[in-house]
């Protein structure tokens, strides 16, 4: 809304009860004289920001590195805030959704009308995000998420391709389809194959939308994709997939399966030899902790994966100062677990959430920080984020790129997760050539 | 000796009750009106549990049919609502339009599901709810589990939408409430207590038992159908899985167990009880739901009739005039 037309809608709604009015007067009055003394009393206003994230539950692997990220968010911003002259408490109230969206829901209810949030930040997997970003919506919020694929963000939510967007307080920005089909066609042409990809798509948004938008691109690019067709959630057994996949001799293999749909049915295509034959095995996810692939014990290594985010990125926080090397080394140290792809993630949530309320001008005017976040383009220790050039409005495009599960050579940790491919962010250094599955 | 009696519907403590009752659809009236957003959207959880325990109960309290899936009709009523606002329906219309087509499907499913019995049924009930859970995610506007979410409420702003939910709330609420009522206040309230006690005996006596059942499972089914179009409407977003998962059920057996399993007051306590426990504790994950279900044991193993049948055993106390009473006085 712009200014005139809120002076007109101001004017034309003037039926002001006398007391209100006189009221009204004296805050004017009070303003005029004690101009200045106002000013310094509004300084000690606060900032809430909500923060959502899966911290138990099956999704917790993505909550692990939050407590560490939340302490090192707060830290920066124990000072406050400056904006537009003002200087700002920033209190950040981060919140649990034990892995259930109704729970996802109700917290995103209850820190705006209980406590009166300025902004929710939301990260990790539908299940999180979308509950929260419509409850923000419908209560107009200004709402920012990342980590799950756009297009399950913006089209899951009941957007409509070619229409003006219907969302005006819920933004997202990261990885979708795209990058995905540019990793993977970089990624499955570093290794000789035959270059035939078993794949195994579930029937739910993710791999409804693999499928319908990634085959496609995949089979423009010269590979053969062998389907064999849409299963449920939680399937148990998968020997007439495993079936086709040895037929059709499939030396790449790509999974948009559930963890524990992918855990059983990599077992039992290792038993009924399918994985002997495979040179890539590029799961999505799947594998994005070192958690999982620990997990699936001499299955796990030189499983390929992609990265939303990595240590080896060259970038700096603008909110700690903090590199995102010394970032996961720092982490390391001090919680003694390896690092996670999700610490960067949810650091960057944090940054473009204060960028937003920076660029609004007035952080308490909601409408002005949605306004603002459309317009937002703001380093992230995962590189730039940029509203203004997404593939839809309410989107910023975020990388993925191609990795590798390998065994360490040395070091505190079991495995070491390595670059093997940098197509959607060139400035990203490639550490490691892919190695065979089978080899 | 002359012994006289009287039957007596009406109690000191039924006719305060339902003036208490009466005077608390007033505030909560009011409250639609000036309360503030939390209690709005919280009252709307409320109502949502009220009715879930006592559609759970009519079907197990008075109609015998223990079922584990009424989850069923809640996700049903929440499909059925995004189907017809996404065509176009007006979206709190399509809302009340949901239930009644969920309860019109829920006649055939009847005729199937109660020629099973007891466990059989119960079991059956919960392959049923697996069933309309798939068949939900057939549709490509659910695009499988990931679901959509019910945009067309953004059109209201926040302070509108918070009322008129709440309202329909309090009012479908209401209206489910005051007809399982009046429906146990009639001839076939006292037809369904003799089924509940045993329905052969019953069918004996010449009830139409099966009528009868038919009657309950709809209702129940409408009831179900009602609370998940407002869980949706309060959530927005409606993703299968949490609205078809069994867990709904295992609420709806707590409330009812907890609260007092057929009666009509201890279904509306148990739900209650469960929304306060829910509020103070949820945070507490896993230790919650261990609590619930430890909770849950206790009351059946201890107090098997729930808070309220102990209150009816020990104070004879009825707060709403269902059934008759017989008095007895002895006049020399």
């Amino acid at each position: 809304m712009n200014s005139t037309e809120k002076y007109r809608n101001t004017v034309s709604n003037i039926r002001l009860p006398r007391r209100q009015f006189l009221q009204g007067a004296a805050t004017v009055g009070a303003f005029t004289a004690f101009g200045m003394r106002a000013a310094n009393a509004q300084s000690s206003e606060t900032l809430k920001i909500g923060f959502i994230s899966p911290r138990s539950g099956p999704l917790a692997g993505f909550g692990e590195g939050d407590a560490y990220v939340l302490a090192q968010a707060r830290k920066a911003l124990a000072d406050g805030l400056s904006i537009g002259g003002k200087t700002y408490a920033v209190e950040i109230l981060d919140r649990d959704t034990q892995s259930d969206p109704s729970r996802a829901a109700q917290l995103a209810n209850s820190l705006i009308n209980d406590d009166n949030v300025d902004m929710i930040l939301a990260s990790s997997t539908p299940e999180t995000i979308n509950p929260v970003a419509d409850a923000c919506e419908a209560a107009g919020v200004p709402c920012i998420s990342t980590v799950m694929p756009w297009e399950a963000w913006y089209f899951g939510r009941g957007a409509k391709p070619n229409e003006p967007s219907p969302f005006k307080y819920s933004y997202h920005f990261g990885f979708g389809v795209g990058e995905f089909v540019k990793a993977y066609t970089a990624q499955w042409n570093l290794i000789e194959t035959n270059k035939k990809v078993g794949v195994l798509y579930p029937n739910d948004a993710d791999g409804n939308a693999v499928r319908a938008v990634m085959v496609p691109q995949l089979e423009a690019a010269g590979f053969t994709v062998v389907d064999p067709g849409a299963y449920e959630n939680f399937t148990t057994d998968y020997s007439s997939q495993i079936a086709i996949f040895k037929e059709e001799g499939c030396e790449i293999f790509n999974s948009f399966a559930l963890p524990p749909d992918f855990i059983t049915f990599w077992r039992q295509a290792t038993q009924q030899g399918f994985t002997r034959t495979v040179k890539i095995a590029q799961v999505a996810k799947m594998g994005l902790f070192p958690s999982d692939i620990e997990a699936m014990g001499s299955l796990g290594p030189k499983l390929a994966s992609a990265a939303y985010w990595h240590r080896a990125m060259p970038y700096t926080s603008p909110l700690t100062g903090v590199s995102a090397d010394q970032f996961a080394a720092d982490y390391e140290t001090t919680e003694g677990r390896q690092w996670i792809q999700q610490l960067g993630a949810s650091m960057s949530l944090i940054e473009v959430g204060i960028a937003a309320l920076e660029a609004s001008g007035n952080p308490k005017d909601r409408d002005g920080v949605a306004a603002a976040i459309a317009g937002l383009k703001t380093d992230t220790i995962g590189g730039v984020v940029d509203f203004s050039s997404g593939p839809v409005p309410n989107v910023a495009h975020g990388p993925i790129f191609g990795t590798q599960w390998v065994e360490a050579s040395g070091g505190d940790y079991p495995l070491d997760y390595v670059v093997t491919e940098n197509t959607t962010d060139p400035n990203v250094p490639v550490q490691a050539k892919l190695i065979p599955y089978d080899g | 000796m002359n012994p006289s009696y009287r039957i007596e519907r009406w109690t000191t403590a039924s006719r305060i009750s339902v003036w208490v009752f009466a005077l608390l659809f007033l505030a909560a009236c009011f409250l639609s009106q000036s309360g503030n957003d939390s209690l709005l959207s919280r009252g709307v959880v409320l109502f949502v549990y009220v009715l879930l325990a006592a559609t759970w109960n009519a079907l197990a309290g008075f109609a015998g049919l223990m079922s584990v899936g009424q989850q069923a009709f809640f996700g049903l009523g929440a499909y059925f609502a995004i189907r017809l606002s996404d065509s176009g329906v007006p979206v709190f219309a399509a809302m009340g339009l949901s239930a009644i087509i969920v309860a019109a499907l829920s006649w055939p499913m009847s005729i199937v599901m109660l020629r099973l019995k007891d466990g059989e049924f119960a079991i059956g009930m919960w392959v049923l709810a697996s069933l309309c859970h798939l068949l939900v995610n057939l549709d490509p506007l659910i695009q499988g589990e990931t679901g959509i979410s019910l945009i067309a409420l953004n059109a209201y702003d926040p302070e509108t939408r918070r009322v008129i939910l709440f309202t329909f709330a309090l009012v479908s609420t209401t209206a489910v409430l005051g007809f399982l009522f009046f429906l146990l206040q009639s001839r076939f309230g006292t037809a369904l207590q003799a089924i509940r006690d045993n329905d052969e005996a019953a069918g004996s006596l010449g009830v139409n038992v099966l009528k009868a059942k038919r009657l309950i499972f709809v209702f129940a089914a409408f009831g179900g159908a009602i609370a998940g179009a407002l869980w949706l409407g309060a959530n927005i977003s409606f993703q299968p899985k949490t609205y078809f998962g069994v867990q709904w059920s295992a609420y709806m057996i707590f409330m009812v167990l907890v609260g007092g399993i057929g009666t009509f007051e201890g279904a509306i306590l148990g739900a209650i009880v469960f929304f306060i426990i829910e509020t103070f504790f949820a945070a507490f994950g896993v230790w919650y739901l261990i609590g619930l279900g430890t909770a849950a044991i206790v009351f059946s193993l201890v107090f098997p009739q729930g808070i309220w049948g102990t209150v009816v055993r020990k104070w004879n106390l009825h707060l709403l005039p269902i059934g008759r009473r017989l008095s007895i006085s002895n006049e020399k």
